[in-house]
């Protein structure tokens, strides 16, 4: 049963970081692919903390939170500025140096990680008390993720993606718009990073890396980006899958390879079929 | 009546091209001024100039004696707005989406505000909607309301570019080519409707190729070609000048450039 349950937190960590994600690149525009850094910054910012102090555990969360968001405003403040991708590459360069960092810092346990993240919660009901909390904060991330977009601001973004230059001119600030929906996103990301380091407690550098990105960026493309449902079902169906195949107790030779012969074939399925994912359907207006 | 725009000696250069050379004028409030020129003179240019879309080399702008400076966004919330040759109408949304998002304030600025949909953002949305609907009704386009803008007829489209704009109650107004294949009723609505803002105290400027329009519209006119304006007046006077005349058919001769 307890099985379960981290199966469960699971998708709701992925359902987190796929719907914050799909904020970023899908409603707001913006090009990155280093999702994961946020939630790493997250993950290790709440172990550190709950490893190396004696701070309640969800102070040691919400301090991840917010050295995802600084990480992140500090990012797209300074590159949004400029036209062009360089968010992208100021972004992706900002994964991978700092994802070296940590695997040659001792403090951050190097390549090893971190595996003496403390216990905040014991008992029986341990797996699902946390499923439980994370799948409240699941729903309460993809809630106001769903209120801003289908409210004023969520109109703005839009615009802003139809035609900037015209909603610049309307008055509208594209560089704050851009700024918040990235900071909410990381911030979000920071959360799922809190959450992971907590119920896990073991995090390491390999799990923030580009292959995370890849994952992450299929969830949302998958399950259709720019829509309110398809990270959920993204994030749902790619955590799930796995698990279901490691269910099947084929030998371990096998998983590997058809996990991965599956998830190729899916994503390039899908581009054929649906190229606007699961949930999502082509959009009024596009075909002209 | 009350100046609301002034430009002076405004210059720009695209590498060898200049766009604006040492231009100034001034548009005051009431006041509809006609905008002429051929292909190529500088008109586009000098809205792009006035609205932020590029910067100046030198010169200042002034609205209502207040510099005129920075970003795009900040211009249209100070009250200059303009519209596009090419319209640039929000493809994916309706038409009424496509005009709340150019109130002046906006309610949804704040991404936390609009999440919690607090009691003055309500209130904010339901004005925009009302003065949205107001200016629809005035166009006779009241139906077109929840239609996506681009399945509009073309001069429909061209009236809710306007409308758009309109939805900034700023009091300069800057109408790139607004009847360019408009025809019909839509042309007499586009023309009672500038007439009517003009008359409500903006100040508005209109590039238009179509003589008739600026005729029956425009208090005066001024000429521009290559970058310079040329020569200002009624615009009966500059619609008889036959050096004009043969500028705007395309027979430059050097003398232009001197
Ligand atoms: N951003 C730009 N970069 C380079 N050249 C430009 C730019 N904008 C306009 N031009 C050039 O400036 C000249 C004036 O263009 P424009 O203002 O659009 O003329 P008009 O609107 O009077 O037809 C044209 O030759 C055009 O190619
Ligand atoms: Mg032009």
């Amino acid at each position: 049963m307890e099985y379960l349950a981290s199966a469960g937190m699971l998708i709701g960590i992925y359902i987190i970081l796929a719907a914050s994600y799909n904020l970023i690149i899908g409603y707001g525009g913006l090009n990155t692919i280093a999702h994961p850094i946020f939630f790493a910054l997250g993950a290790y910012t709440a172990a550190l903390l709950g490893i190396g102090t004696t701070l309640p555990s969800v102070v040691c969360v919400l301090a991840g939170i917010g050295v995802a968001v600084v990480a992140s405003v500090a990012l797209a403040v300074t590159t949004l500025r400029i036209e062009g991708d360089y968010l992208l590459i100021a972004s992706l360069g900002f994964q991978l140096g700092l994802l070296q960092l940590v695997n040659n810092f001792e403090f951050t346990g190097g390549p090893a990680g971190l595996s003496n993240i403390p216990v905040t919660i014991t008992g029986p009901g341990r797996g699902w008390l946390y499923l439980l909390i994370c799948a409240v904060l699941a729903v309460v991330v993809v809630w106001l993720i769903w209120r801003a977009m289908a409210g004023p601001f969520g109109r703005a973004v839009r615009a802003m993606r139809d035609d900037e230059l015209a909603c610049a001119a309307l008055g509208r600030s594209l560089f704050t718009m851009k700024i918040v929906i990235f900071a909410f996103g990381c911030g979000a990301a920071g959360l799922a990073g809190g959450l992971y380091a907590y119920y896990f407690q073991y995090i390491s550098p390999e799990q923030f890396n580009v292959a995370q990105s890849a994952t992450i960026l299929t969830m949302v493309v998958l399950g259709g980006i720019g829509t309110t449902w398809g990270p959920l079902v993204g994030a749902f169906v790619l955590v799930a899958l796995p698990q279901a195949i490691t269910f099947m107790q084929l030998p371990t030779s096998l998983v590997g390879p058809l996990q991965g012969i599956i998830f190729t074939v899916l994503v390039i399925l899908f581009l054929f079929l649906r190229p606007y994912g699961l949930v999502g359907k082509r959009e009024a207006g596009v075909a002209h | 009546m009350g100046e609301i725009l002034r430009i002076e000696n405004l210059c720009k250069q695209f590498g060898g091209i200049v766009v604006a050379d040492d231009i100034s004028l001034t548009l005051d409030a009431g006041e509809i001024v006609g905008l002429i020129g051929p292909n190529g003179a500088g008109k586009t240019s000098l809205f792009n100039l006035i609205s932020g879309v590029v910067q100046p080399d030198s010169g200042r702008i002034f609205l209502q004696g207040r510099p005129l400076e920075g970003p795009l966004h900040r211009r249209a919330r100070a009250g200059v707005v303009r519209t596009w040759q090419h319209m640039r109408l929000f493809r994916s949304m309706t038409v009424i989406e496509n005009m709340l998002v150019a109130t002046r304030e906006y309610p949804g600025e704040s991404m936390l505000r609009s999440m919690f949909a607090t009691a003055s953002v309500r209130r904010a949305e339901a004005e925009a909607r009302a003065r949205a609907m107001d200016l629809l009704a005035r166009m006779g386009l009241t139906q077109t309301a929840d239609n996506i803008v681009v399945d509009l007829p073309f001069g429909q489209q061209k009236l809710i570019g306007l409308a758009r704009a309109l939805m900034n109650d700023g009091r300069c107004l800057l109408l790139d080519e607004p009847m360019a294949g408009v025809e019909g009723s839509n042309y007499e609505t586009m023309q009672r409707i500038v007439r009517d803002e003009a008359s409500a105290g903006r100040a508005v400027c209109v590039v238009e190729h179509n003589v008739s329009f600026i005729k029956d519209l425009c208090t005066h006119a001024v000429f521009m070609a290559q970058g310079k304006i040329l020569q200002r007046g009624s615009v009966d006077e500059l619609t008889r000048s036959r050096e004009l005349t043969e500028l705007y058919f395309g027979t430059v001769d050097a003398s232009v450039d001197a």
